[in-house]
């Protein structure tokens, strides 16, 4: 039996290359991203194994911080734990994220989205995170090092200037030494820079203090015990890790990290499999159809219902494992790719060999093969139920499932889907959205069932306007006539083009929504300093801002994160009049003279999770510690204050760092806005080269920016989905093609031309095409809109339709659409006549 | 027959396939004229060369010598794309069997070389051939809802819509029983009396081809004999004789 489905597959390649290729691509998705994150955490993992120091002590605070504000200890902690016994030395070590290397042309080197460290110079280099490799050890405020890729890409000697700009301020000091980069925890890998002791901490943190203490034992001592007696003696201000702790810790962080990036790319591969699914099911639908009265004679001389169907499965195992074979190597090709290109970018990220585990590998396979398998078992079950009798018949029918049970299921969930979207509408927020979601796959799933029936009444409505010339008719009717076919095919297309159009939506009323929220938040603050690249800056850029003539007043906004219970929050300080006019405010309960008070103010969500009101006490955790703070006023939802509001002296005593994130500029009347900023521009510009000042229009942008990337990042891999949907309908065609050959042969000997023949073929592509993009769109639509409904209170309060994208998707797919023609049409032009005539 | 009677011209026409050893002259120097309005039969034994001669007449294929003229269009000459439009308007087409899309009605069906065309059917003309082959009530079936016997007649009024200069008919009553293929007789022998259409049917029923005016008989791809005003009987006879001399040829060879 496999051997029969072997030679039927060579006996057909263009059917067996196209299913291949559908399958190759789905498996190289997902084996490229097993293969990428697979290599990328064992080489980092690697790094953690050899460098991590016998026992590690850093602060215990549960608040999650930004690099670059790490939460830090004082010197005396040092001297505590060097005296616990088993103890041989404790070293202090300080490392800071978020710093900027710039060039030798003044502007910040690019990393390509890794964070730059700065670190105090070790004082013990056995426990020290990086090593020298060239030159002296900087000393002073005046001398640093950097690592020797960071200083060889900038193209920095020893000797040289080098302008650094840190969370407190800039500077520019000489280049003493080169050092490896850093080889443990967050900043592996990453650009380095490194200055003494006290320079670091003056620079990095603005004051003194250490981020982490490394603690070397004494020969024969337990690491377990050792670390407990640490813990023992300093309590729970420390957490206290042995080297196999950090190094899983690390692993662990890793695996998200990169696990995250690892999902998506499974998510693609998924839905690449499930839209070349329905390449599959049609195209051994089509096999079982063209072999039918071969198979049904295998009945009759004997072959039972299992071998028959057996003979059609052996087919799809051997396209599921050419396919899976092809996709794996293809994977390790786009996983070397992309190694490949982090090497040319000359980013030391540690790259170990690529690693292709045995779990890759049969992953891959029982993916190919499993999704093939199943895709063609449904034609396979029908090839059995063949009665041996269709040998002797004319034309075999092969018996078909009924469309009425089809229709009930289909109707049914349609129900279920619309019932998910009136809840999910209803209930707002983030069940409703996993409501809706839940809702939209039900309805796919629902019109995938009833397809075969609606897409005839579809294909014609929407082909209308085409007109009813004899090659359109006919074009037209060939979709109509398969409708189980037409409707697979037109399915994998409507899922792309819905998951598309859904994003489209939902990235314009994202971006609508940040620009109103944007315009209703923001006074008379018209220009907005702010770092690019690192969160904060030194206070100086407010002090040398406000200076500027033309500047009004500057207020200043900082940041930190913090803990109410058990949720996460972010802090806010402001400076005095940023309420009163840069940010437009509206009260549900108590005023902006809270802040004076020492009281906070809560945004209006924020206090319903903790249910919070005026007047009420809570504890706010922070890196120094838990703060009793009470409740002064509610702010109705603003985008500039989503967080806990405090005043600026309060919020230095929350531990927060005098760095401020935003600064608001108020223009002085009779001052151009455009020519105020030029004037701030150049009184920063030259010492603080990432501060950036925009007008509001610009700040929008900014915000916006990131939706853009989004769109970008997920539309390219959505037009995968697509590209595999379309080899779906090139695939329906030239099946067609084979299959109707004697009809063509007829038309042509009637006197249909080529170019007439050609739009027969363009015309039946249309017609799916159009079917898969309107389902899609409705789809996609119509899920937006609703997911916007449900978020209205939640960040998307504006719908925002973009009816010239969704118009320049549907042309492009009927732009595709007449492209997927183009090779079936010219396989069916060189059709001989009479040989076509004649063929059966 | 002078020339403005002919409708279609052969002279000469060669067919050969393959090559070498195991080269076949389909046709081996056919010269034959078909006068307008006139029911010509081509009567042979299987593997003559009828359908080749009937192909290279209609312009579905090219002789690999030889000349044939519709009209005075040379059609060995003509591109691909004339040749094609050339079908579409002036000739029409029935073969044996499978002649109709089956996505189309019976109406359109027979419309569809003018629709191909571009060109309105003639209202008239449409009624009176529906009403001839008595398809009235069944234009707007599909071809699977339709007889064999039904799909034929279809097919022969779609090859004579457009009003062509050749109906050309090969063996269209193969696959029909003896009352349909009646029918469909009657209806090429009404269009050649009552619209003066020229026909040309290949069969090998001499029924069949006592509908004619003229049976030409073809062996080993040439034209043998002829027979004007055939009965069923002197067609037979002519057939024995043909094969009598055949088998002759054979013992001679032999
Ligand atoms: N495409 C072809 N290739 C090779 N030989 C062919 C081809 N078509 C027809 N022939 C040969 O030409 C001869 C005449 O065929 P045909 O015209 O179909 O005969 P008829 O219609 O009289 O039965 C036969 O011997 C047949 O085998
Ligand atoms: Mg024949």
């Amino acid at each position: 039996m496999f051997k029969l489905g072997l030679r039927s597959v060579l006996a057909h390649r263009l059917r067996f290359v196209l299913c291949t290729l559908a399958v190759t691509l789905g498996v190289a998705f997902a084996g490229g991203a097993m293969v990428f994150t697979d290599s990328l955490s064992s080489a980092l993992k690697k790094n953690f194994a050899v460098s991590t120091a016998d026992v590690t002590v850093t602060p215990a605070s549960p608040i999650q911080t930004g690099t670059d504000r790490p939460a830090t200890f004082q010197i005396d902690l040092v001297d505590r734990i060097a005296a616990v016994p088993g103890v041989a030395a404790a070293v202090p070590q300080l490392m800071v994220g978020n710093v900027q290397i710039l060039g030798p042309d003044g502007k910040p080197l690019e990393n390509y989205g890794l964070t730059s460290f700065g670190a105090a110079w070790p004082r013990d280099p056995g426990a020290a995170p990086f090593k020298l490799v060239d030159g002296t050890a900087p000393w002073g405020g005046r001398q640093l090092a950097l690592d020797e890729s960071t200083a060889s890409r900038a193209g920095y000697h020893v000797g040289d200037q080098v302008r650094i700009v840190t969370p407190t301020r800039a500077v520019t000091a000489t280049l003493t030494a080169t050092t490896t980069p850093a080889q443990a925890g967050a900043a592996a890998g990453a650009p380095l820079v490194s200055f003494d002791g006290a320079t670091a901490q003056l620079l990095l943190l603005g004051k003194p203090g250490w981020t982490s203490i490394t603690v070397a034992l004494e020969p024969d001592s337990d690491p377990n015990v050792v670390s407990k007696a640490i813990a023992d003696t300093i309590g729970d201000a420390v957490k206290v890790r042995t080297a196999q702790q950090v190094t899983t810790d690390g692993e662990h962080d890793l695996d998200n990290t990169f696990g995250g990036f690892g999902t998506v790319l499974l998510l693609f591969a998924g839905l690449a499999l499930f839209v070349g699914g329905f390449l599959i099911v049609n195209t051994f639908a089509m096999v079982v159809a063209q072999r039918s009265r071969e198979l049904a004679m295998l009945r009759a001389i004997g072959a039972s219902r299992g071998q028959v169907t057996g003979t059609v499965l052996a087919e799809s195992v051997v396209i599921g494992f050419v396919g899976a074979t092809l996709g794996l190597l293809v994977g390790i090709a786009v996983a070397s790719a992309i190694r490949f290109g982090y090497e040319l970018l000359d980013l030391r990220i540690p790259t170990a060999s690529l690693q292709v585990t045995p779990t890759t590998i049969i992953a891959c396979y029982v993916i190919g093969i499993g999704v093939t398998v199943a895709a063609a078992a449904p034609a396979a079950r029908r090839a059995g139920k063949l009665p041996p009798v269709a040998a002797m018949r004319d034309d075999v029918h092969v018996p078909e499932r009924s469309l009425l049970v089809r229709v009930l299921i289909g109707a049914f969930m349609l129900l279920m889907a619309v019932l998910f979207f009136g809840i999910g509408v209803g209930a707002g927020g983030l069940p409703g959205t996993v409501l809706i979601t839940l809702g939209t796959g039900t309805a796919v799933l629902a019109i995938v069932m009833l397809n075969p029936v609606i897409s005839r009444y579809v294909v014609r409505a929407l082909m209308y306007p085409f007109g009813r010339k004899a090659p359109v008719t006919l074009g037209r009717r060939n979709a109509e006539r398969n409708p189980r076919r037409t409707s697979a095919t037109a399915s994998a297309l409507m899922i792309s083009v819905g998951l598309i159009s859904g994003l489209l939506v939902i990235g314009a009323s994202v971006k609508a929504s940040i620009d109103k929220s944007l315009v209703d938040a923001l006074g008379t603050a018209e220009i907005l300093v702010t770092n690019d690249g690192t969160p904060s800056f030194g206070a100086e850029v407010g002090d040398r801002t406000a200076k500027v003539p033309g500047v009004r007043a500057v207020q200043r906004v900082r940041q930190q994160s913090g803990e109410v219970g058990r949720t996460n929050v972010q802090v806010t300080g402001v400076s005095d009049g940023t309420l009163a006019g840069p940010v437009t405010t509206t009260f549900d309960a108590g005023s902006a003279a809270a802040l004076d008070a020492g009281q906070a103010i809560l945004p209006r969500n924020l206090a319903k999770t903790l249910k919070l009101t005026v007047g009420k006490p809570f504890d706010l955790k922070t890196t120094n510690g838990t703060h009793r703070l009470t409740v002064g006023a509610i702010l109705a939802p603003n985008r500039q204050l989503n967080a806990i509001v405090v005043s600026l002296p309060t919020y230095g005593t929350l531990g927060g760092s005098p760095s401020d994130n935003l600064l608001y500029v108020e223009v002085a009347e009779g001052n151009q806005v455009a020519q105020v900023r030029t004037a701030i521009l150049d009184q920063l510009r030259k010492d603080y080269p990432t501060i950036e000042v925009r007008d509001q229009e610009a700040y929008a942008a900014v915000a916006r920016e990131p939706v853009n990337g989004v769109l970008i990042a997920v539309g390219f891999l959505l037009a995968m989905a697509i590209l595999i949907a379309l080899l779906g309908i090139v695939n329906t065609l030239a099946l067609g093609v084979v299959e109707r050959t004697r009809e063509i042969g007829l038309l042509r000997a009637i006197g249909m031309d080529r170019p007439q023949l050609s739009r027969m073929l363009r015309v039946e592509s249309i017609a799916i095409t159009l079917l898969g993009a309107f389902l899609g769109l409705a789809i996609g639509v119509t899920f937006a809109a609703a997911v916007q409904s449900a978020m209205v209170d939640d960040g998307l309060a504006v719908r925002d339709i973009p009816v010239l994208q969704l118009v320049i998707a549907v042309v492009l797919a009927i732009v595709f659409g007449v492209l997927a023609a183009v090779w079936p049409s010219r396989r069916a032009a060189r059709l001989d006549v009479l040989q076509a005539i004649a063929s059966e | 027959m002078s020339v403005g009677d002919v409708a279609v011209r052969a002279t000469d026409v060669w067919k050969r396939y393959g090559g070498g050893l195991t080269q076949v002259d389909a046709l081996a120097g056919v010269s034959a004229e078909f006068g307008k309005g006139r029911f010509t039969a081509i009567m042979g034994p299987s593997g003559s060369g009828k359908s080749t001669l009937l192909h290279c007449l209609a312009g579905l294929d090219k002789p690999s010598d030889g000349k044939v003229f519709l009209g005075d269009v040379d059609l060995t000459t003509l591109p691909e794309k004339q040749l094609t439009h050339l079908r579409r308007d002036r000739i029409g087409f029935v073969f044996q069997a499978f002649n109709l899309v089956p996505t189309l009605s019976a109406l359109e069906n027979i419309t569809l070389p003018l629709d191909l065309a571009g060109r309105k059917p003639d209202q008239d003309w449409l009624t009176t051939v529906v009403d001839t082959v008595g398809l009235m009530d069944r234009l707007r079936h599909k071809p699977s809802e339709l007889s064999g016997g039904q799909q034929q007649r279809v097919a022969c009024a779609r090859a004579l819509v457009s009003r062509p200069d050749v109906v050309f008919a090969d063996e269209p009553t193969g696959n029909l029983d003896s009352r349909s293929s009646g029918d469909v007789l009657e209806f090429l022998h009404r269009s050649v009396r009552e619209f003066n259409q020229t026909v040309v049917m290949v069969t090998h029923d001499p029924t069949a081809a006592s509908y004619a005016d003229r049976v030409l008989f073809l062996a080993d791809g040439q034209l043998r004999s002829e027979l004007v005003d055939p009965t069923a009987e002197s067609v037979l006879d002519a057939m024995k004789q043909l094969e009598s001399r055949h088998d002759t040829a054979d013992e001679l060879a032999g």
